[in-house]
């Protein structure tokens, strides 16, 4: 086996082995613990590093292992997988970062660790699956891993969250297998390409393509958290923030949600997917997430449960930018992918810093906190302005893109969505940051815990603290080289032009 | 060399400011908010005209400064500098810390805003003044300026979705976004004409022109002098700036729209005279002088869409009159200032003052709340009726409960919903 083959093994092995080594420590082995932890996150994001280089110098990286006849697992590494495996990646070694100082002294580390690595290892499966088959493969991989992690407290809530979990994606996952076999009933291939497999089929096979295709959205719309299939994710709140954050903003919506982008631009192609007229009821869908998540988001006094609908109406973005089909728009979906996921994931590491530090868990908490926790609070204002759109920050790119996109697109709807939810974006956000920096602070927190001359705990405050200057930077520096911006419109570039 | 000075300069004019916000790193400076304009007044003595590309920054972004923008700049600089003279203490550090934070935040997003070479720029700038004045508005605590703004803030985001929407109409016609290009795109554009109404109604939320000027008068009068002051050099020049910048002036007629801004700029004036006339308090001078001043060059606005011609002859003394409204309220505001000190006045902010507004005013809202009242009873039992159909719709939590319930039916359903769904597949599958 040579090197491009063995590199994208080697990705998804390095989370792999640290997570089966992880199970057999004990809970006071604290060091080696951490070690393989941190280490194993570092090692995979220089192992990603390497392949991003090589994939822009154009090096093909593929490993293939048999499955079935006629059908391979195969990892490979293309634009769009990239976009996908570095914001996991990268978030990942922030998000155990944060994990370890979140969970310091909690009971169950080991076995909470070991599935928070197993699941990294599957969201990189997903992100490098080369066909349908491997996607299912590590989709299915993904909702086994992350079950253990929302029922981490043991609670009677978080097993009951647990299950609905479970309830959804299982019912999601084989909508998605009876899709998937079902289309390689029809073609005999299921591997991704930049225009799809389909097309040939679109004379004979219609009526069961425009089946297939809803299918597979049923399947993968419900880890994306579109609505109707969104119950779980306000539910899965429960769980601790690290957990949340990986949720929301590294592994499972996105999971759901890259899966979309991989069904409508490398199964069906955009060509086949317009042809078929099944891109204007999936952006509808989407139009109908994202005005829902937000409505439903302004009336929650829970901060995570508002964090978790925000996430319903956020992550509809991306389904909405890839269903506007145009080059612009889907530039935009594929941005706020990254997007998204930095902006947050800071608003999920605050809400978990809120809560360890101070006992907050509502927003009616939440008085004057900012004083109190003001390094905290500045990153949460940050991650809150980016979800508005208010420039120069990360989901004004976004954004910016779709509307520009919808426009190109002929689809002026869109705007009036755009608009619709940034209103309500704003009007979930902004009363937190009034009450947080500007109404005087309670005589006593619900459950105050003191760091000394700190606000909290270094491990807490600097993964926020990081995402949040990233979510600035990637809106300020859209243009730059590398950015996620210049590199989706790189992947477009492969969707669109002949 | 001198290029790359200059490029410095003119990035560090709202850099420094920014970087200064950040307590640590200006605790042991002498009047850091003093400091923080250094880079500008060095910048109104460099002689040429400076410029700068930056196409790593948003989607190609840029700043330069010419004879207008250094005018616009000047007047920036002597009101920030008059304001951070008279920034008070509280004696309180935290609050005191809050001021400066929003002080220095507004103030680096107005210089940008002065120097910005594109429509993004601009926008980006802008939208940190606003936030920034928000927080300056509010920073004191009263009533009344929690009041002012709200008022502020709520025009600012619908001001922002508004200039947003003509930001995308430009777009979808240019790729280059500096002022020049974006205003030529937009003339040949068919949404010309829904271009330039989104930015009027943008431009004119933010610089509380009538009739958004309703925080206007509150900001005037809740807020300490240092404010007051910044209330006519920010949001209020930097509407009347955006609007000059951004539509299509001399290159487009657009009479019906340019009659009707006239008609609102008359209208600002009249009614600016007659509540300036109804209010005693001092402190709210400026503020109705603003609107008279900004209602004039609302008429002239009106004037040059509805006449190009017009815009070619006159256009550049927009500017000149930019600037002079900014440092007459600098003059009055300063004057009023040391008129209460020197006679000992009562506290300018949360003074007590007749709320009732206009007798026009007045009768309006007598009017429409006779409508109100007779309209629902008109029949008996109506307005009860009424009062039955519509409570329960306006409970947002009995909306709440409802939906709740229907997720988590969903949720019991969605196994059994999952299989039929499969089993149907299924069946069309093998019958196929």
């Amino acid at each position: 086996m040579n090197w491009n083959a063995g590199l994208p093994l080697l990705i998804v092995a390095t989370s792999l082995f640290s997570g089966l080594m992880i199970f057999f420590l004990s809970e006071k082995h604290v060091v080696a613990r951490t070690t393989l932890n941190l280490g194993g996150a570092m090692l995979k994001l220089v192992l990603v590093g390497v392949m991003v280089w090589g994939v822009f110098h154009g090096h093909h990286y593929e490993a293939r292992l048999p499955l079935l006849p006629g059908l391979d697992l195969v990892l490979r590494a293309d634009a769009e997988s990239m976009l996908f495996v570095v914001l996991s990646s990268g978030l990942w070694l922030l998000t155990t970062n944060y994990a370890i100082g979140y969970l310091e002294g909690s009971p169950h580390r080991s076995r909470f660790f070991g599935f928070f690595s197993l699941c990294v290892m599957a969201t990189v499966g997903v992100a490098l699956a080369g066909n349908l088959i491997t996607f299912v493969f590590f989709y299915e991989l993904l909702t086994l891993t992350t079950y253990p992690l929302i029922v981490h407290r043991e609670t009677e809530v978080a097993r009951r969250a647990g299950r609905t979990y479970l309830i959804y994606t299982i019912t999601g996952g084989a909508l998605l297998l009876v899709g998937t076999v079902w289309l390689y009933s029809m073609t005999g291939t299921l591997d991704f390409s930049h225009r799809g497999f389909v097309t040939e089929l679109l004379d004979t096979h219609r009526t069961s393509l425009i089946v297939v295709f809803v299918l597979l959205i049923a399947g993968l719309g419900v880890k994306a958290a579109l609505v109707p299939l969104h119950g779980w994710l306000p539910q899965a709140m429960v769980a601790p923030a690290p957990v949340s954050a990986l949720l929301h903003a590294v592994a499972v919506v996105k999971a759901g949600a890259f899966g979309i982008v991989r069904v409508v631009d490398d199964v069906y192609g955009v060509e086949a997917t317009t042809k078929l007229g099944v891109s204007a009821p999936l952006a509808a869908l989407a139009a109908v997430s994202i005005i829902y998540g937000s409505l439903r988001a302004l009336f929650q006094d829970d901060l995570k449960r508002r964090l978790a609908f925000s996430t319903v109406s956020q992550v509809s973005y991306i389904v909405l930018g890839i269903a506007i089909i145009g080059p612009i728009a889907t530039t935009g979906g594929l941005v706020h992918l990254v997007h998204q996921g930095v902006m947050k994931i800071t608003l999920f590491f605050c809400a978990g810093n809120l809560a360890e530090t101070l006992g907050i868990h509502k927003v009616s908490e939440m008085n004057g906190v900012g004083r109190r926790m003001p390094w905290t609070m500045a990153a949460f204002t940050i991650g809150a302005l980016g979800m508005i759109g208010v420039p120069p920050l990360a989901g004004f790119i976004s954004k910016w893109y779709l509307g520009v996109g919808a426009l190109d697109a002929g689809q002026e709807w869109v705007i009036y969505i755009l608009a619709g939810s940034s209103l309500l974006n704003a009007g979930y956000f902004l009363p937190i940051l009034y009450a947080a920096w500007f109404k005087p602070a309670p005589d006593s927190w619900p459950d105050e815990r003191s760091f000394g001359r700190l606000e909290t705990s270094w491990a807490l405050l600097a993964p926020p603290v990081v995402t949040a200057v990233l979510t600035l930077a990637v809106g300020l520096l859209a243009s730059a080289p590398f950015s996620p911006l210049r590199w989706a419109r790189f992947i477009t570039a492969l969707e669109y032009i002949p | 060399m001198n290029e790359l000075l200059s490029a410095i300069l003119l990035l560090s004019t709202p850099l420094l400011p920014i970087v200064l916000a950040f307590p640590p790193l200006r605790s042991h400076l002498f009047r850091p908010c003093h400091i923080a304009l250094f880079p500008a007044i060095i910048l109104l003595a460099v002689p040429s005209v400076v410029s700068i590309e930056l196409p790593w920054l948003l989607f190609g972004s840029g700043f330069d400064i010419d004879g207008v923008s250094r005018w616009l700049l000047a007047m920036s600089v002597v009101i920030w500098a008059a304001a951070a003279t008279l920034l008070p203490s509280t004696g309180n550090q935290a609050a005191d810390n809050r001021l400066t934070i929003f002080f220095l935040l507004t103030m680096a997003g107005n210089l940008g805003v002065i120097l910005a070479a594109d429509v993004v720029g601009f926008f980006t700038f802008s939208a940190l003044t606003g936030y920034g004045f928000y927080g300056l508005l509010v920073a004191g605590g009263g009533e009344t300026a929690r009041r002012a703004g709200r008022i502020y803030l709520g025009f600012m985001i619908v001001a922002d979705l508004l200039l947003f929407e003509a930001l995308l109409i430009a777009a979808s016609s240019t790729t280059d976004m500096r002022f020049e290009a974006v205003r030529l795109a937009v003339t040949g554009s068919p949404s010309s004409s829904l271009y330039v109404s989104l930015v009027l109604a943008g431009f004119a939320l933010k610089a509380g022109i009538w009739p958004f000027h309703s925080w206007l008068p509150l900001a005037f009068r809740s807020t300490p002098p240092a404010v007051a002051l910044l209330v006519s050099g920010v949001p209020l020049a930097m509407g009347l700036l955006g609007m000059v910048r951004w539509l299509p002036l001399g290159d487009i007629a657009l009479p019906g729209i340019g009659l009707i801004i006239q008609f609102v700029g008359v209208a600002g004036i009249l009614y600016a005279i007659a509540a300036g006339v109804k209010r005693t308090q001092l402190q709210l001078l400026p503020a109705y002088g603003a609107m008279i001043a900004t209602g004039f060059f609302v008429v002239a606005l009106g004037t040059w869409l509805a006449d190009p011609v017009a815009w070619n002859q006159y256009g550049k003394s927009s500017y000149f009159f930019i600037v002079s409204l900014g440092f007459g309220i600098v003059v009055v505001v300063a004057a009023i200032a040391w008129l209460q000190a020197s006679h000992h006045a009562p506290a300018a902010h949360e003074k007590q003052e007749d709320d009732s507004g206009l007798w026009i005013e007045r009768r309006a809202g007598a009017v429409v709340r006779w409508g109100k009242r007779v309209g629902c009873d008109t029949l008996p039992g109506l307005r009860a009726t009424w009062r039955a159909m519509a409570d329960p719709l306006l409970q947002i939590h009995a909306w709440q409960k409802a939906l709740d319930v229907t997720e988590y039916s969903l949720q019991r359903w969605m196994l059994a919903i999952s299989l039929f769904l499969l089993l149907a597949v299924t069946v069309v599958f093998l019958a196929g």
